[in-house]
């Protein structure tokens, strides 16, 4: 009886052990990010550092100013999205409601793959395949804005299809049966009554693939360019925040490497808006669900 | 079984897919060859009207340092000193991207260690000097810049022992058998041979000749043990600053900060090819010209090849 007690108590603590270290992994970045990015931030001055179009950290005197990047990040997340979210929502209502279970059977881990190609596979193949075939029908040098929005589109599609088809799997079968019985025929059913009351759940998917966007390197720095300009159009070439870090983060020095560190903070604050509207939207969907 | 026939039928579709795919590649790579063997004796499938495609490194790299400094692409006025690469110019943050980038693309211009350069790309005269180890060690290859390496005073006697090793005529025999340029002109190795380990962190542009010179230097000195960790430069330079390594490398003049703590001495020179497509007719610059296409100035092949 006692044994069993003080059994109880110490796997308590490792329990309790566990759930901390993902919390302290989280403060300590945070603390390390901060302490090194607000004091650059400051020494190069806020206004100049997220509202500077002039990047030249090796010049005499340097210019660190980011603006060309954050805007770079979110047009290279909008590409994406433009590509990645028609045509995972679409997926999405075909696996849950349309596909036969044979071919469900195949389709489902083939998805599921796509997830588990590494990044830097998907900047190979964007490199090889798209940047060449850009440059062929669409002029320019092929390296662009284009080139990783598709790459990037590709690789959102696992976390839509994946979250979508849940949620779509999870609205009431009755639905969909009421819908029928009122006349309405199968594909007016299905997207005119169960994707509406998926909505959420759909959102959500396409959050985190935003969150997946725009945290995305290793691909992205193959194939943008990583020119520090606002493209003009979809064939120039872009540098986005994250490939800003990992192109100079080998060489860089002293407030070189402080302003890196504070591109860094600026991407967290991006990641942590994301997470929150998540969490908004969830807390919505219970609300009202 | 009716159910059965369709995923079978899309199996085989993806697989049809798959060895047409790979058949029409090779095909291209056959055609590329072929291209190419061809180029020196047409050369009229090269479109000199094409926009010049500026490959460029990141800022900070080692190379781009010594790149933008000799070209005159960086610019130094009194105590300023401005990198006039133009902003349209692709950024790449390694030798292997760049390569791969002018590789593929007709119109592409990029810059490479000497040491890296590889038949699949067409390195370009400059100033009608080609790009060779003879011609970067006479100096009339305009383009190269020095490997450092890099240490705090209180150096162990092995580490001291190592660097007497690499500067003296033995050192240098190694760096020159390994395509780079001799810069010190001291006599045979000497050393008493001391015991310990030394701890190399540093530039990988500067490793590859590190390891050849550490591999000759156990050869004399059988009780050194020396361990050679790649990364780069400024990780090198940060090792040595915080005693974590004895000697760091570095593909770079030191910076202002590294130079209060650290002693910098150069143990080779390297050069740094200006390379082209291999379809692209060009194949000689003047250090102008360079200038002009990374600052720019010329976008046209057309302007150069006539």
């Amino acid at each position: 009886m006692r044994l069993g007690k003080i059994r109880e108590t110490a796997m308590q603590g490792v329990f309790f052990l566990t759930a901390i270290t993902s919390i302290a992994a989280v403060v300590i970045i945070c603390i390390f990010l901060f302490c090194n990015g607000i004091p650059a931030m400051a020494k190069i001055g806020f206004s100049e550092f997220l509202g500077g179009q002039k990047w030249s950290p090796t010049n005499v005197p340097p210019s660190f100013g980011i603006f060309d990047m954050i805007i770079g990040s979110i047009y290279v997340t909008a590409g994406a999205l433009v590509i990645g979210v028609p045509v995972g929502i679409l997926t999405a209502v075909f696996l849950a409601r349309f596909c036969p279970a044979s071919l469900y059977k195949v389709l489902k881990p083939a998805t599921e793959l796509l997830a588990g190609i590494p990044s830097i596979v998907y900047g190979f193949f964007g490199l090889m395949v798209i940047v060449p075939l850009i440059r062929q029908y669409f002029g320019g040098n092929g390296s662009s804005l284009l080139a990783a929005s598709i790459v990037l589109g590709i690789m959102i599609l696992p976390t839509i299809i994946g979250v979508s088809e849940s949620a779509i799997r999870a609205v009431p079968e009755s639905y969909y049966e009421g819908a029928l019985a009122l006349g309405a025929t199968k594909e007016r059913s299905v997207f005119k009554t169960i994707l509406p009351a998926s909505k959420s759940g759909v959102l959500a998917g396409v959050v985190l693939g935003i969150g997946r966007a725009i945290g995305e390197t290793m691909a992205v720095v193959l194939i943008a360019g990583n020119q520090v300009q606002i493209p003009k159009s979809i064939t120039d070439g872009v540098r986005t925040l994250t490939a800003n870090i990992v192109l100079e983060m080998g060489y860089s020095t002293g407030l070189h490497r402080e302003a890196l560190i504070a591109t860094g903070v600026v991407l967290f604050v991006f990641i942590l808006l994301i997470t929150l509207s998540m969490q908004a939207i969830k807390s919505r969907s219970e609300n009202h669900g | 079984m009716k159910k059965k026939i369709l995923p079978i039928a899309i199996a085989a579709t993806l697989m049809l897919s798959i060895f047409a795919g790979c058949g029409s590649s090779t095909e291209n790579a056959g055609s590329n060859g072929s291209s190419s063997n061809t180029a020196s004796a047409s050369q009229t499938n090269f479109d000199a009207s094409k926009q010049i495609t500026v490959v460029t490194r990141e800022e900070g790299s080692g190379t781009r340092d010594a790149f933008v400094e000799l070209t005159g692409v960086l610019v130094k006025d009194g105590d300023t000193k401005t990198d006039k690469t133009v902003t349209s110019a692709v950024t790449i943050n390694s030798t292997e991207a760049v390569i791969t980038n002018v590789k593929d693309n007709d119109a592409a211009i990029g810059y490479i260690s000497l040491g890296s350069l590889n038949d699949s790309v067409k390195a370009v005269k400059i100033g009608g000097v080609e790009a060779t180890a003879e011609n970067v060690k006479s100096g009339d290859f305009a383009i190269n810049r020095p490997f450092n390496i890099a240490y705090k005073s209180n150096l162990s006697e092995v580490a001291k022992d190592f660097v007497d090793y690499i500067l003296s005529s033995d050192g240098q025999k190694v760096i020159e058998d390994n395509g780079y340029v001799s810069v010190s002109e001291n006599g045979a190795y000497s050393g008493s041979k001391p015991e310990g380990k030394v701890v190399v962190v540093g530039s990988s542009s500067v490793s590859p000749v590190m390891e050849k010179l550490a591999e000759a230097y156990k050869a004399v000195n059988s009780n050194a043990d020396i361990e050679i960790t790649t990364s780069d430069s400024s990780a090198g330079m940060q090792a040595a600053m915080a005693e974590t390594c004895d000697i760091g490398m570095a593909s770079r003049a030191l910076k202002d900060e590294e130079k209060n703590e650290l002693t910098e001495t150069t143990i080779a020179k390297d050069g740094i090819a200006v390379v082209v497509n291999n379809n692209n007719t060009c194949d000689n610059l003047t250090l102008d010209q360079v200038k002009a296409i990374y600052t720019g100035e010329t976008t046209v092949w057309s302007d150069i090849v006539k």
